[in-house]
């Protein structure tokens, strides 16, 4: 067998199937490795929300990006991926929120996003079920939406294999080979090696144990997050509330009627532990059932834990490495799926023409890490 | 073997997925439970697959001719049975 490749992809979540489909499609003979199933990992615990409102200038751009192309993902990859345009409400209880929402909305609108903050009662209006207590009003985009992790790996993956490119899972890379500073190759779990003078670096929440095989030390952490989703009632076309009060939390209602939803813990939990508890399963539903009252009637079918990939700043490092050919897509944080599409497409570009459809160094390799993405 | 006439029949009666759907994936190179389970959702209804489990994991074996013991079993994940929000706060928020 032929074991030489003109891209190897470490990873099968949504960064490195959406990176592999673009470079397929381009012509690249591909080859995906996985280490378990694909969206095993954080691909297939986040809880499907696309935004836009963001407070940088290339996350701002990139997110619009992709919402493009989740619109038109069921044509481009024949499956339909469940995309809604179900909207996004940013809450605020306090007037810093709402200064600082402000300004944001400021900033997404000269790049042609349509959003807008909107009072407590307009927002009473498009959400009959919300509590507006102490609400002040909310950041209103009506574009953002939702879609199935599940079916944009699927619809991804098929797209892979279309293009002539192989994806293997159950196969675990375990060392990258380097050779004068130019990257050659992979070697499995197997002990099978993969020969290829690009690998890209798609790991999520393993991403920094995956560049050391290369001697690159990047700046990522896992951190542990819980979420849940519960049975499907009748759908309501509810937005995706985000409350981001120390004891809010941020779920929505996907088009199987079924809400979904997770909060961020206020001390944050290092690592990748999958374990779920009671307490988040009480803390989840009480919460929800703050902002949402009427869902004390709903009933929890799932609960599960997965990891963010977080770096200093909160945006992704998508960029070449020291090492030649070796590239890394990772640090999602908790916006991965929804930046996916476009990062991928991008990445795939900036390896096949090397460049970048717009200014993308808040993403760079080596850059300094300096102020947190406000709405991360 | 699988014959044509039983294809309409209900594996998952939850999704309301049928054994030509389970087909079809499996045939489209899904032979993988966990992602077998993931991309058609069959055992991610109501029920959490105790009604279906058993028979995708014969489905698969009979396909691939593998042994059911050589099937992985598909990640459990609580609660065991859904339980209402209500019932959940009842003992918090007292
Ligand atoms: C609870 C929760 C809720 C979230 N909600 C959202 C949301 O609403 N919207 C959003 O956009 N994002 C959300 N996220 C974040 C999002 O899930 C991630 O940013 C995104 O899935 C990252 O995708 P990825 O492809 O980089 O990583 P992953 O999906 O983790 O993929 C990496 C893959 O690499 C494989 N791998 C690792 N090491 C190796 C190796 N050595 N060899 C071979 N394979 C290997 C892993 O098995 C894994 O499958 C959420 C995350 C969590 C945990
Ligand atoms: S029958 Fe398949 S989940 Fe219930």
């Amino acid at each position: 067998m032929n074991k030489n490749y003109d891209v190897i992809i470490i990873g099968g979540g949504v960064i490195g199937t959406s990176t592999g489909y673009y470079l397929s499609k381009s012509g690249m003979k591909v080859l995906l490795l996985e280490k378990d199933y694909l969206t095993a990992g954080s691909t297939g615990r986040c809880i499907t929300g696309v935004r836009q409102q963001f407070s940088t200038p290339a996350t701002i751009r990139t997110a619009m990006s992709a919402v493009k192309l989740f619109e038109n993902m069921k044509d481009e990859l024949g499956v339909d991926v469940e995309w809604t345009n179900s909207g996004y409400m940013f809450m605020a209880h306090d007037e810093a929120k709402v200064e600082a929402f402000k300004k944001n909305i400021e900033i997404q609108r000269k790049f042609g996003l349509d959003v807008s903050f909107i009072t407590a009662s307009e927002a009473k209006a498009l959400v009959p079920h919300l509590d507006t207590d102490q609400l002040l009003g909310v950041a209103w985009c009506p574009s953002d939406g939702q879609a199935s992790p599940f079916k944009v790996v699927l619809g991804y993956a098929r797209g892979i294999r279309d293009n002539g490119g192989s994806i293997i899972t159950r196969q675990e890379v375990t060392d990258i080979i380097v050779e004068d500073g130019h990257v050659k190759g992979v070697t499995t779990a197997a002990g099978v090696t993969y020969h290829s003078s690009r690998v890209i670096n798609c790991a999520g929440p393993w991403a920094r144990e995956v560049g050391l095989m290369a001697g690159i030390d990047l700046q990522v952490e896992p951190e542990r997050h819980e979420a849940l989703i519960t049975d499907g009632v009748q759908y309501e076309n509810m937005p995706m509330l985000v409350d981001y009060r120390a004891d809010g939390g941020y779920f929505v209602q996907r088009v199987t009627g079924q809400f979904i939803g997770c909060f961020t813990p206020e001390v944050q939990v290092p690592g990748k532990d999958k374990s779920s508890t009671l307490e988040f399963m009480k803390e989840m539903s009480r919460r929800m059932c703050k902002i949402v009252p009427a869902l004390e009637n709903v009933a929890i079918l799932r609960q599960w834990a997965g990891s963010y990939c977080m770096t200093p700043d909160g945006s992704p490092i998508v960029d070449e490495t020291p090492v030649k050919g070796l590239y890394c897509s990772v640090g999602m944080s908790g916006h991965g799926f929804m930046l996916g599409p476009a990062l991928g497409k991008f990445l795939a570009e900036y390896i096949v023409d090397g460049t970048w459809p717009f200014d993308m160094s808040e993403f760079a390799y080596g850059r300094k890490f300096g102020d947190k993405e406000a709405m991360a | 073997m699988i014959e044509q006439d039983m294809r309409d029949t209900i594996i998952c009666r939850c999704q309301d997925i049928s054994l030509g759907e389970i087909m079809e994936a499996i045939d489209g190179g899904i032979t993988d439970p966990e992602e077998l389970k993931r991309f058609l959702h069959v055992g991610m209804g109501s029920c959490q697959g105790r009604t279906c489990g058993k028979l995708v994991t014969r489905i698969l074996a009979n396909v691939t001719g593998k042994s059911v013991y050589e099937i992985k079993q598909t990640s459990q994940r609580p609660p065991l049975v859904s339980v209402p929000m209500k019932e959940i706060l009842g003992d918090n928020n007292e």
